[in-house]
């Protein structure tokens, strides 16, 4: 029977910085052969830090052949701060893949809108590489029109800086940047991800949107993409939850869908829908996610 | 099936032989201030034969212990993890039905719950609780009495006698009668029912054996000396017994149960009420048979060192709180409450029954005298005016 909490080892093999506080790791798991290796676009692992314990990452690359693998981590933890001292040619434990996938086969022919804020950029850059890249670029036409829309803290916090210009570069992409504090060279747009909505040149009615990043920008730019048409079951979100095992067990992450648990809440309580989401199981978003739809969101009552 | 008997000297005899046939004999035993726990006997022999009420802690800690070493860290730098492995075998005796059931619902959650959406994964299994649950023998003893006026087994299905999920079910048969010599029963039928009794204490005569599964009867055939057929009448005298267990039941409608409460119709002031008497001192999820919320930790001495999974719960702020401060349950009744949902909604959603087993520990040991028994009841009584 196979241990499902033992971790793999993986060799670090490099260590990109992206911004002030963010660094992405490209680790080589042992055994080429590996199932840590056959994830897929929207996917987590777990890392594993000796005695810092375990924290889930989500894939910040498509899946390649060359067993390698790559995670973008912002230090904002004990952990977090453990992997930012690490070097090249350091071992981290790994296990893996968990969780769902984007909806691979329902974005085919589709127009795309992706939505990040800050490090949330990086589970979307899998399924960004692999619309680009997929069998060397050649299933890009098997996709629309894609936007992306981006907004960091500061220009320094942006990630994948070389990577964005070369989507730029592709006739049927534009790539939006905002920032929250701009500095002198800055001469783009500067506020929250929704205000760069307005700019977005796709058929809301046909459209797919991905989202990722803190939990507020979820919230509101989901609720400024709701009015300019977009349908909700084209919305899908990858959120974020504390784990400990990522496998169903610790039950950290379950989401229960009673609808006044969230007293926080400050959308309307989507009364009509009261008798309709008393059916509606509770989920593991370790199993059952990280990636949700707006439709089950709002089944299950969660903003983020 | 066939049901057998084994007098009280046999019981011990038994017991005494499945000492040696494990490597640890976990029973009851008193401890400080007389309170009962259950312990590793083999070497002591203070194991309790039988047992007025119910262990302070669950035989969970056993199988999901407090705190638990999964792995010897070989090397941290090296990242080198080797599983550490609990192959010891152990023999429960004196398990209370409500335990028992727990067993059962724990057993479910952590080896057999099917996932058919986790493609090409599989089932995920807990490894380390399976390998103690396999290498265990359960031993009940079921109860004549309720264990305290909290407990309310026989409402959630969990008691006084248990249905499954045991190898061996101990039944005691009460009556004072002359111990029975042998397979004849000779002497133990004769007796007109009653008239012996000294007075109001019941003294056991012997116990009506359940056999629940293949291990408990490779246990009954190799010391079948120490067995005999049962009679008709010492089910029907345990029938008997237990008519008054618990007096009138009133039948709760669990599916209802959870219906309300996906529905919210419980108000916020029960909620609110329930937050306001929770102090987080964690006793409900730690005495808990059914809790299984987890979280790792490692401890390191130099490179090497081991990982732990300590019991974790609901009731802590810090249960779903993430490294960047961020929490989507922020606020104190809404910890507390996971509770509640879990073992009263979500079990009934995921498995069709509740995972509360009645056991009333929560309530006993709750200073804000929090009652799920309570809840359960109240919850009933607003299905009732909805």
């Amino acid at each position: 029977m196979k241990n499902e909490y033992l971790p793999i080892k993986a060799v670090i093999e490099k260590i990109i910085l992206e911004s002030l506080d963010a660094k992405t790791f490209i680790l080589r798991p042992e055994g080429k052969t590996n199932q840590i290796l056959n994830y897929k676009p929207g996917q987590f692992m777990m890392l594993s830090l000796a005695g810092y314990g375990e924290a889930p990452f989500t894939f910040a690359s498509s899946p390649s052949k060359d067993g390698r693998l790559q995670i973008s981590v912002r230090r904002v933890g004990a952990l977090t701060e453990a992997l930012h001292k690490l070097r090249e040619k350091d071992v981290v434990g790994v296990r893996g893949p968990y969780g769902n996938t984007f909806p691979l086969d329902k974005i085919k022919g589709k127009d795309l809108l992706f939505v990040a804020g800050g490090c949330g950029i990086a589970p979307l850059r899998p399924l960004i590489q692999h619309i680009f890249s997929a069998r060397g670029g050649k299933d890009r036409k098997n996709y629309g029109r894609v936007e992306i829309i981006y907004g960091c803290r500061t220009p320094g916090d942006i990630f994948y800086q070389d990577e964005i210009k070369s989507w730029e570069k592709d006739v049927k992409t534009s790539v939006h940047l905002t920032v929250d504090q701009p500095d002198a060279s800055w001469g783009g747009t500067c506020g929250v991800v929704c205000v760069l909505l307005p700019q977005i040149k796709l058929n809301p009615k046909t459209s797919l949107v991905f989202l990722c990043g803190p939990g507020v920008m979820i919230k509101f730019a989901i609720a400024d993409i709701l009015k300019l048409g977009f349908r909700e079951q084209n919305i899908y979100a990858s959120l974020e939850r504390y784990m400990k095992c990522g496998i169903g067990k610790c039950g950290h992450c379950y989401i229960n869908p009673a609808p006044s648990l969230y007293s926080s809440h400050t959308f309307d309580k989507v009364s009509d829908k009261k008798e309709g989401r008393c059916g509606v199981k509770g989920k593991y978003v370790c199993l059952d996610g990280p990636n949700f739809s707006y439709t089950q969101m709002k089944e299950l009552n969660i903003e983020s | 099936m066939q049901k057998l008997f084994i007098t009280k000297d046999n019981l011990q005899l038994l017991i005494k032989n499945l000492n040696n046939d494990c490597d640890e004999f976990i029973a009851p035993k008193r401890e400080h201030l007389d309170d009962i726990i259950f312990g590793d006997t083999k070497n002591d022999s203070g194991e309790l034969l039988d047992y007025a009420g119910n262990s302070v802690i669950s035989p969970r800690a056993f199988l999901l212990p407090q705190t638990e070493e999964l792995f010897k860290i070989k090397s941290a730098k090296k990242s080198n993890f080797v599983p550490i492995e609990d192959t010891r075998k152990r023999i429960f005796y004196g398990v209370r039905p409500c335990d028992i059931k727990a067993l059962g619902l724990m057993k479910k959650f952590f080896l057999d719950e099917p996932r058919p959406y986790v493609q090409g994964r599989g089932e995920f299994v807990d490894v380390f609780y399976q390998q103690r649950l396999e290498n265990s023998i359960f031993i009940a003893l079921a109860c004549t009495n309720r264990c305290s006026p909290n407990s309310f087994c026989h409402i959630m299905d969990a008691g006084p006698i248990a249905q499954n999920n045991f190898d061996l079910q101990l039944i005691p048969t009460f009556q004072n009668r002359p111990a029975r010599s042998g397979a004849d029963g000779v002497g133990r039928d004769s007796a007109p029912k009653g008239q012996e009794k000294v007075g109001s204490i019941p003294i056991t005569r012997g116990y009506l054996v359940e056999i629940g599964s293949k291990k408990g009867n490779i246990i009954v055939r190799k010391y079948k000396k120490l067995f005999v057929k049962a009679a008709p009448s010492d089910e029907k005298e345990i029938k008997n017994g237990l008519k008054n267990f618990a007096g009138k039941v009133k039948k709760i409608n669990f599916k209802k149960l959870a219906k309300i409460m996906q529905q919210d119709k419980i108000g916020q002031k029960v909620w609110d009420d329930i937050g306001l008497r929770c102090v987080i001192c964690s006793g409900c999820i730690t005495l808990c048979p059914t809790c299984s919320c987890f979280s790792i930790a490692d401890r390191l001495s130099g490179d090497k060192g081991i990982r732990l999974r300590h019991c974790d719960g609901c009731p802590f702020a810090g249960f779903t709180k993430m490294a960047g401060g961020n929490t989507p349950f922020p606020m104190h009744k809404d910890h507390i409450r996971r509770f509640f949902e879990h073992k009263l909604n979500i079990d009934v959603q995921r498995y069709g029954r509740p995972s509360c087993v009645g056991c009333s520990r929560c309530i006993q040991t709750c200073p804000g005298n929090i009652s799920i028994h309570k809840f359960i009841d109240s919850v009933e009584r607003i299905a009732e005016s909805v």
